[in-house]
């Protein structure tokens, strides 16, 4: 039972702990600051920093500690890392296995490529797992030593947001080396969508009339509402739903398709 | 007897490029059956095709009674396959290796890849990544021969492996035929084909050029013969063979003071050789093997 989960599992999971240090490592930086750099001299750096800049990097109520949270982590780097590893990780599953002559070996034996997509695809899931989850919990962790006033089920909810955008990105990449075979195209694909989500995000924020931009962003509608904040809503599955689309579409395209040609 | 492998008109295209252009080919079960050819003769092709990991664009095929697409991973758990290009990576060890083909393969007896290891020759706690390519094509063999499938599909099998290991690897296709397995193997040497198969097909830019056994193979072939004589009679052997049929090339060659050399080609007839050659006084003949080798080449150039 799935071995082959348990197979890109065993032979990966060094790089997932150098992730993770990241994220820990990145969440230990700046939360525990918010008490020192918070309040009245935080607004007063702030109101010195032109309008457009502050809403492009989304640090519009950053002087709370749901805002500062979600600019500091959840909106940059949290957003960043599981997008990279994502897109590393999916480009490499399908479509790198593929052009190292590998796939082909696998592909010979009693497992169907229907199997082959959902096994990796899981094990790639559990990686980003582990990654937010660690997030999660230290953001939980820090909540009451630094001050950040943050309801933990919000919390939870962000990090299931910031989890489908990472699964989007892996998702993108996955599918396009699924249907592709190929690693470059894949890792291209995936850094688009990556980009494009947070360019549109960014500068949808800021002024009216760019603003149909932000509905084109993944970025937008998984934070958009500020989930961290003022608790669920539904564009949290956005993210999730496309990358389940394209995971599909890969899966339709990799069953009937020649590998290793 | 069933046939183990059926193909009909087998055709595949890469966007322009014709990779096979209607084979034909009837492996019977319980067979060593080599295909061999050129690089890009379609062999690696038509293998791909009987496992499954190509479509082909029309022709159909049987492997084992199913067709590769519908037979899908059951039928998959009766062939073991060695591909062409083996590439391994990674730090796990041989023994992780294997038992990860292990599980999504037919079902291995304990100890059976620790067996083959030991005869092969290889240490199976040393991480794949760090193999020599002897060695990994040695862990590749293994996990196509592990769970004793019903047919073998090898593409050159003993690439890469030293002329011990080779004879090992004889073995253990001999040994699936006893236990009645079918091998369909490809290689680009006739030597290797011709030491295990009983049967051969030649392959030529995507389609069968002849299918023959290795004995009308060797009918087929020419031998070089050489003749040591007197100086003094050279001119009169040369004469001679000169007038026979089936016998080409014939010329002479100065060796040392007073001794010529005499070389020919002769095709199967052997004996009308012999007799015009015991007419002189001789001081060496020699005869080789057939060469298979230069019989095969002679359908490659056909085609030219």
């Amino acid at each position: 039972m799935l071995t082959l989960t348990t197979r890109l599992l065993a032979d990966s999971w060094r790089g997932l702990i150098g992730w993770c240090v990241g994220i820990a490592a990145i969440v230990s930086l700046y939360l525990p600051l918010y008490p020192s750099i918070g309040g009245a001299e935080l607004e007063a750096v702030l109101a010195s920093m032109p309008q457009g800049l502050l809403d492009a990097l989304g640090f519009a109520g950053i002087t709370s500690g749901a805002g500062y949270t979600q600019a500091s982590y959840f909106g940059l780097l949290g957003y960043v890392l599981p997008a990279v590893a994502g897109i590393a990780w999916g480009a490499a599953a399908i479509a790198g296995d593929e052009e190292e002559g590998r796939l082909e070996l696998t592909l010979a034996h009693a497992v169907s490529r229907s199997r082959v997509i959902l096994e990796r695809g899981l094990a790639i899931l559990i990686k980003l797992t582990a990654m937010v989850t660690l997030g999660v919990v230290l953001i939980l962790a820090y909540n009451a030593p630094a001050e950040l006033e943050l309801e933990p089920l919000n919390v939870l909810i962000t990090g299931f947001a910031q989890l489908g955008l990472g699964v989007l990105m892996f998702a993108t990449a996955y599918g396009v080396g699924a249907v592709t075979g190929r690693r470059s195209w894949a890792i291209v694909a995936g850094s688009l969508v990556a980009v494009a989500g947070f360019l549109f995000n960014a500068l949808g924020s800021q002024s009216a009339d760019v603003e149909w931009l932000r509905a084109l962003s993944p970025l937008w509608w998984a934070y958009g509402q500020s989930p961290l904040s003022d608790g669920w809503t539904p564009g949290v599955l956005g993210a999730w739903a496309l990358g389940a689309a394209l995971i599909g579409a890969g899966w339709l395209v990799f069953r009937r398709r020649d590998v290793g040609v | 007897m069933n046939d183990a492998i059926r193909v009909r008109g087998l055709t595949k295209n890469y966007g322009n490029h014709t990779a096979l252009r209607g084979v034909d080919l009837d492996v019977p079960a319980g067979q060593v059956y080599g295909v061999i050819g050129p690089n890009g003769a379609g062999k690696t092709t038509t293998m791909r095709i009987l496992l499954d990991l190509v479509r082909p664009t029309a022709g159909e095929v049987a492997v084992l009674g199913e067709h590769p697409r519908t037979g899908g991973a059951a039928l998959r758990r009766r062939i073991g396959f060695l591909p062409g290009e083996l590439r391994l990576a990674g730090r796990m060890s041989g023994r992780a290796f294997l038992a990860h083909y292990a599980s999504i393969s037919g079902t291995v007896p304990r100890h059976t890849a620790e067996t083959y290891a030991e005869r092969l020759g290889v240490d199976l706690s040393r991480p794949v990544r760090s193999l020599s390519k002897g060695n990994k094509q040695k862990l590749g063999l293994i996990q196509a021969f592990m769970h004793s499938p019903e047919l073998l599909v090898l593409d050159e099998p003993t690439s890469g492996l030293d002329p011990l290991v080779q004879r090992e690897f004889h073995s253990m296709l001999r040994e699936a035929r006893e236990r009645g397995a079918t091998v369909f193997l490809s290689s680009h040497v006739l030597s290797e084909v011709q030491l295990t198969a009983d049967r051969v097909a030649i392959l030529r830019r995507g389609s069968i050029a002849a299918v023959s056994t290795v004995d009308q193979l060797r009918e087929g072939a020419v031998r070089n013969a050489r003749i040591a004589l007197d100086a003094a009679d050279a001119d009169a052997l040369v004469r001679d063979l000169s007038t026979l049929i089936g016998v080409t090339g014939t010329r002479r060659v100065e060796a040392t003071a007073g001794q010529s050399i005499v070389e020919a080609t002769v095709d199967t007839h052997v004996d009308e050789f012999v007799k015009a050659v015991s007419r002189h006084r001789i001081h060496d003949l020699t005869l080789e093997e057939p060469d298979l080798e230069a019989a095969v080449l002679k359908f490659y150039d056909e085609e030219r």
